[in-house]
């Protein structure tokens, strides 16, 4: 473990001098802090607290920032997610991801009138920058934190949106770069790795096996590991998605929000974006903010737990189509059951027809393919309106994390195949009868 | 000597029985709760184990056959 500490001494040196742009008058970072004992640490590469195992957030002078921030400097900022770097956990410019996030909000008219809703919005990163899934935003902020901190290699262990994301961010500026995934994993997903010519390694072993090792190797070697070592800076990256939602919406909190779990950092960072917006008095409080999960039902531990009414996840072995939320044994599992329960949401769950289904008639109503997360929370969406649990008149907004052109086998047999014709116009009259 | 920090989840049918004490008496590890939360029907220790590599192995594949899910501390590590 101690040899991660290297990079760190910098970092410190960084901290204490302040470092350019927002951050040249006075530091926004206090530190870390744990979020179960509330010891300090310094904002260095750690994640866990030595003293009660408990992990670690980065802990932000509120006051500082409050004296800068404003709804006019964010509207001049970059058409990024860096206009919010006030309140993202980088001490200077940042260096990497700087195209990230500002993804559309699309009012859903069509697919609002299919579930009842008058209100409908998704907020669509399918189509963020530069690999087409939310985990650009989070990557940007941690590979941009990594080098404040002094890390030339970065790492992760991911099945998918990650390592591809860590990896294309990693190539942009001559990282070294280290992906880890189960040896059994689909080529196709290989592929999309290779492609920016990272280390991919294959570890022969099942899920447990690599989850251990990654979590071993993250301890001993000297690399940023964004979701292990990084993690508390990491995470915070999903806070933007908050933040674009409240400035695109006319500066409003919504009334309901329904988001994806797999670890669960991203919902309860949804609901800590929308916290710090209040309260820097840049949005006018909604109490009636309620905020849903999503799941889906071959690896839904929180959803379990939330309908058995109990705060303690029982971990599963992963077993659907929804492969980049097929966390079993979510690390924000709890935290993010706390947050769906404080603010009186819900967790829905979706079988894999279900998740297939919700994939279609987001594409078919709005034009937006999604990959299956995306399925996850349509289907999702549309049994809490059926529960009663989301009103018409309610401001409601689905979070599309991840485009359908990487999960494509997942419709495998699902959707009809063309219509086969002769090259004549009385074939295709004869056969598509395009007036019915 | 390695160490290693560990989330253990006991399922409702484990949670009454000693099996940190069992690992304890069959391996050659040092064992140290850090952090847990049991109730009547499910609970969670972080603790962390010391040894050579080869024991706290056995350890783990020991608790996994007892039924007891076995990650590291961060948890699921391999995100989608």
């Amino acid at each position: 473990m101690n040899s991660q500490s290297a990079p760190h001494q910098e970092s410190e040196r960084t901290l204490a001098e302040g470092g350019t742009a927002s951050s040249a008058k006075e530091s926004k970072i206090k530190g870390l802090k744990c979020r179960e004992c509330g010891r300090l640490y310094p904002a260095v590469a750690i994640h866990i607290c030595e003293f009660c195992f408990g992990p670690l957030e980065v802990d932000y002078d509120y006051a500082a920032i409050g004296r800068r921030i404003s709804r006019r400097s964010i509207e001049e900022g970059p058409q990024s997610l860096w206009r919010y770097q006030e309140l993202l956990p980088v001490t200077g410019s940042p260096t990497v991801g700087l195209h990230a996030g500002m993804t559309p909000l699309i009012h859903a008219k069509r697919l609002g009138k299919l579930l009842g809703l008058d209100n409908l919005y998704l907020k669509n990163d399918t189509v963020n920058h530069p690999t087409l899934s939310f985990k650009d935003r989070v990557v940007a902020v941690a590979m941009t934190r990594a080098r404040e901190l002094g890390f030339d290699t970065v790492a992760c262990a991911s099945t998918g949106n990650l390592a591809n994301s860590v990896s294309a961010h990693a190539a942009s500026v001559g990282m070294k770069c280290f992906v880890f995934i189960p040896h059994d994993l689909e080529a196709g997903k290989i592929l999309g790795n290779l492609i920016y010519n990272p280390t991919v390694v294959a570890v022969k072993g099942n899920y447990d096996d690599v989850n251990r090792l990654c979590s071993e190797i993250g301890g001993e070697y000297p690399w940023a590991f964004v979701n292990i070592n990084i993690r508390p800076y990491y995470a915070e990256g999903s806070k933007s998605l908050a933040f674009e939602t409240v400035e695109q919406l006319g500066w409003r909190i919504p009334d309901q929000v329904v988001v994806p779990i797999a670890s669960g950092s991203l919902l309860t960072k949804i609901r800590k974006g929308f916290q710090e917006f209040e309260k820097l008095g840049l949005v006018s409080p909604n109490d009636r903010l309620k905020v849903n999960g999503a799941q889906a039902e071959g690896c839904s531990p929180v959803y379990r737990a939330f309908v058995s009414g109990k705060n303690h996840l029982v971990p599963v072995k992963p077993n659907t189509i929804a492969k980049s939320l097929a966390i079993g044994n979510p690390a924000d599992g709890f935290y993010s059951l706390d947050v769906v329960f404080k603010s009186g949401g819900a967790i829905a769950a979706a079988s894999d027809p279900e998740i297939v289904e919700g994939m279609k008639i987001l594409a078919e109503t709005e034009g937006v393919f999604a990959e299956t997360a995306g399925g996850v929370t349509i289907a999702s969406l549309r049994k809490l309106c059926a529960e009663g649990r989301i009103g018409r008149k309610d401001l409601t907004v689905a979070y599309i994390t991840g485009n359908g052109l990487k999960t494509m086998e997942a419709l495998a047999g699902a959707l009809p195949d063309p219509v086969s014709i002769d090259p004549t116009l009385a074939s295709f009259r004869k056969t598509v009868n395009p007036s019915n | 000597m390695t160490q290693m920090r560990l989330h253990l989840t006991f399922p409702e049918e484990r949670v009454r029985e000693p099996i940190i004490y069992e690992i304890c008496r069959k391996f050659p590890v040092i064992v140290n709760i850090r952090r847990a939360d049991i109730s009547l029907d499910s609970g969670w220790v972080e603790l962390e184990m010391d040894g050579e590599l080869a024991d706290i192995e056995r350890t783990v594949s020991y608790l996994r056959e007892r039924g007891v899910h076995v990650d590291p501390l961060e948890k699921s590590i391999l995100e989608g």
